[in-house]
């Protein structure tokens, strides 16, 4: 997309004046601002949503003043948190309290240059766009000792800590988990993960269930290597229940312990902007990016009537235990199945690759992510690392050989 | 073993738990949180079997009066424990209705100042049954704070904040007609006054020369009442002398 836009910069003929470089510089800007600006809407809304799904999960009912079922909530939130005193303890490294957050900010938000949100949106299309991702995010953690180390305070410094163990405990699973895929697709450019992806086949190889050509279901290794990345990619961003640096109960807010107003809000747009960023990794190695579920429109028509079916079943055994059920998502499934089946440009939509099906699916691991955090209790130290050490590490290493097994007994690579 | 065994349990529970917040999602519905200010929980309405419900509910939350009702009498003032109610009245004018109670009596006294205070108020509900003509009584309505509700720091030396707005007027008499009232009573009571001084000054006109000797100032006009039925004439004949000018006057 930057290369795209230089070149159309460079193309128009007011412009013509306009050098490479400041081309090349414009287009950076631009594009940069524009992921920014999603960043920031996407935390804005994912706030709203995960206090929601927290209220709901809790029989609570959550914001509800601030707008139309408190829909404004967190802008007024966001507001407030911009016109806080911003504060700087006497004897904190002002310079590195300073720094922190941006670094962290920085590492989060440029990760998001080498994520494909479909076919041709994205901000540049690298080699080792996978590679780069891992890296670049790996930053957070610099950022983080540096707030905490600064604010001269034990719980911030307890916190920091915490979070360089975890984090480079949980890198090693992490990169062995998508080294399978990558030993799969035999590249780490997102979109040739994604296009590797296309079309629908049976499910691990032989068991004939029509599925998409995922890698979820290319084999039972990598089937599990999806819950192993998500799980330590959980542990990687900090989240509940791997939230041991911030754990609010024992470290009052860990690193962020000192920080207060837009430095705060800093974090926090950082902590969002990295759970969609493990959301959409997943979704890209795992789940086929922008890839749709569907083969054709017949047959999204066909899957759209049986998910639709199997959740008519679903609530009326719900509601043969005397339970009351939300109807929304069964009306949207049976709206779905009739425009589906009236309407076939609806259909051949749903079965089209896009912008459409990469959000749905980051949607959809983001809601898992805060089904997480608000059924799971936080772990202790001891038993993160155990998990990670002895338990993912292992696990991932043996999904690596089993996959490199699997390739070489279906054909798919030979040695 | 223990080693998968670990793992094993700890993927059922964990799927377990997964189990039970999803259901409470999908069960969203059934919430409990209340919006306060927009729905309440309804108070609950407990008769004891003395009054009609609506005017006599043990709900102890604010006392209210029903000032048509009061006449004057002052009991719940005297009932309270705490004094925190305080009633001042006014003698009506002669010949003056001032209407009557739904009880039928007649109201004697202009109540001008009924005012509770419920910062005070402990909700004993001893006010309420002395009250002859059953106007003052409690209600069931807890939300007294009001947008002006002035704001002070509470600290050691403010403990007596500003409790204006928790103080509670319930007399509905205009300040002017108080005042007219206050001004009529105290113009009576002066001419009243006046009236006795002046047949004080009266009396002693008849014999000028005793008054600078043995009666000096106003302490005499004073006693006076309380001589005129007494059967032993006082000492100095001077004084018997005017007497029965006074007691026409009574007359």
């Amino acid at each position: 997309m930057i290369t795209s836009l230089a070149n159309w910069l460079l193309s128009l003929d007011f412009l013509s004046g306009l050098g490479y470089w400041t081309a090349w510089g414009t287009s950076l800007f631009v594009v940069g601002t524009l992921i920014f600006i999603f960043i920031a809407l996407n935390a804005l809304i994912l706030v709203y949503v995960e206090r929601k799904v927290s209220a709901f999960m809790q029989v609570r009912l959550g914001p509800m003043r601030v707008g139309p079922m408190g829909t404004l909530q967190t802008v007024a939130d966001a507001l407030k948190l911009l016109v806080k005193e911003d504060i700087i303890p006497a004897l904190a490294d002002k310079l590195l309290f300073r720094v922190g957050p941006f670094v962290i900010l920085v590492a989060s938000v440029v990760t998001f240059a080498a994520i494909p949100f479909s076919e041709k949106l994205l901000a540049a299309d690298m080699n080792i766009g996978l590679f780069y991702v891992v890296s670049i995010s790996s930053i957070v953690v610099l950022g983080i000792v540096m707030s905490g180390w600064a604010s001269n305070n034990k719980w911030s410094l307890y916190g920091a800590m915490r979070s360089a163990a975890q984090i480079i405990s949980y890198e090693i699973p992490v990169g062995i988990t998508l080294l399978a895929v990558v030993a799969v697709v035999g590249s780490l450019n997102m979109q040739t993960i994604i296009h590797a992806q296309a079309g629908t086949g049976n499910l691990f190889y032989w068991i004939p269930l029509p599925l998409p050509n995922w890698y979820i279901f290319h084999n039972p290794f990598l089937f599990l290597a999806t819950f192993i990345y998500i799980i330590g990619a959980t542990a990687e961003v900090n989240r509940v229940p791997f939230d041991i640096p911030e754990s609010e109960s024992e470290l009052v807010a860990g690193f962020m312990t000192e920080y207060s107003g837009l430095r705060w809000a800093l974090f926090f747009l950082s902590e969002y902007a990295n759970a969609t960023l493990i959301a959409f990794i997943t979704a890209i190695v795992f789940l086929g990016g922008w890839q749709s579920p569907f083969a054709d429109h017949r047959g999204a028509q066909i899957a759209v009537s049986i998910l639709t079916g199997l959740a008519i079943l679903w609530t009326l055994f719900i509601r043969l235990k005397a339970q009351r059920l939300s109807i929304y998502p069964l009306a949207l499934g049976i709206i779905v199945t009739l425009s589906a089946w009236l309407f076939p440009g609806f259909a051949i939509w749903l079965a089209s690759p896009g912008l459409f099906w990469m959000l749905m699916k980051v949607a959809a691991i983001i809601f898992l992510l805060m089904w997480f955090r608000w059924t799971f209790p936080r772990l202790r130290v001891d038993q993160l690392m155990y998990i990670s050490w002895k338990v993912i590490l292992p696990i991932s290493l043996i999904n690596l050989m089993g996959v490199a097994i699997w390739l070489w007994l279906t054909g798919d690579i030979q040695f | 073993m223990s080693y998968f065994n670990n793992i094993g349990t700890a993927i059922s529970t964990l799927w377990e738990g997964m189990k039970v917040t999803m259901g409470y999602l999908v069960r969203a519905r059934d919430y409990v949180t209340l919006q306060y200010p927009d729905e309440v929980w309804p108070v609950p309405s407990r008769n004891i079997g003395v009054g009609d419900i609506d005017t006599y509910n043990v709900v102890r939350s604010k006392l209210h009066v029903n000032m048509n009702d009061c006449i004057g009498c002052k009991q719940c003032e005297r009932a309270c424990p705490v004094d925190c109610i305080k009633i001042d009245t006014i003698k009506g004018e002669k010949g003056e209705d001032l209407g009557t109670t739904s009880n039928g009596t007649a109201i004697k006294l202009l109540t001008y100042n009924f005012t509770i205070d419920m910062t005070e108020c402990m909700y004993c509900d001893l006010c309420t049954f002395p009250c002859p003509e059953d106007c003052i009584f409690m209600t069931p309505d807890y939300q007294f704070l009001t947008a002006d509700a002035v704001k002070t720091e509470i600290t050691p030396e403010e403990r007596w904040r500003d409790r204006d707005h928790l103080i509670y007027q319930f007399a509905t008499v205009p300040q002017e007609e108080v005042d007219r009232r206050l001004a009529a009573q105290e113009a009576a009571k002066a001419a009243k006054l006046a009236a006795a001084a002046k047949a004080q000054a009266a009396k002693p006109n008849v014999d000028i020369p005793l008054k600078g000797i043995d009666t000096p100032a106003g302490a005499p006009s004073v006693a006076k009442p309380e001589t005129p039925n007494d059967p032993v004439p006082p000492e100095t004949g001077g004084k018997t002398a005017p007497e029965p000018p006074e007691g026409e006057s009574h007359g």
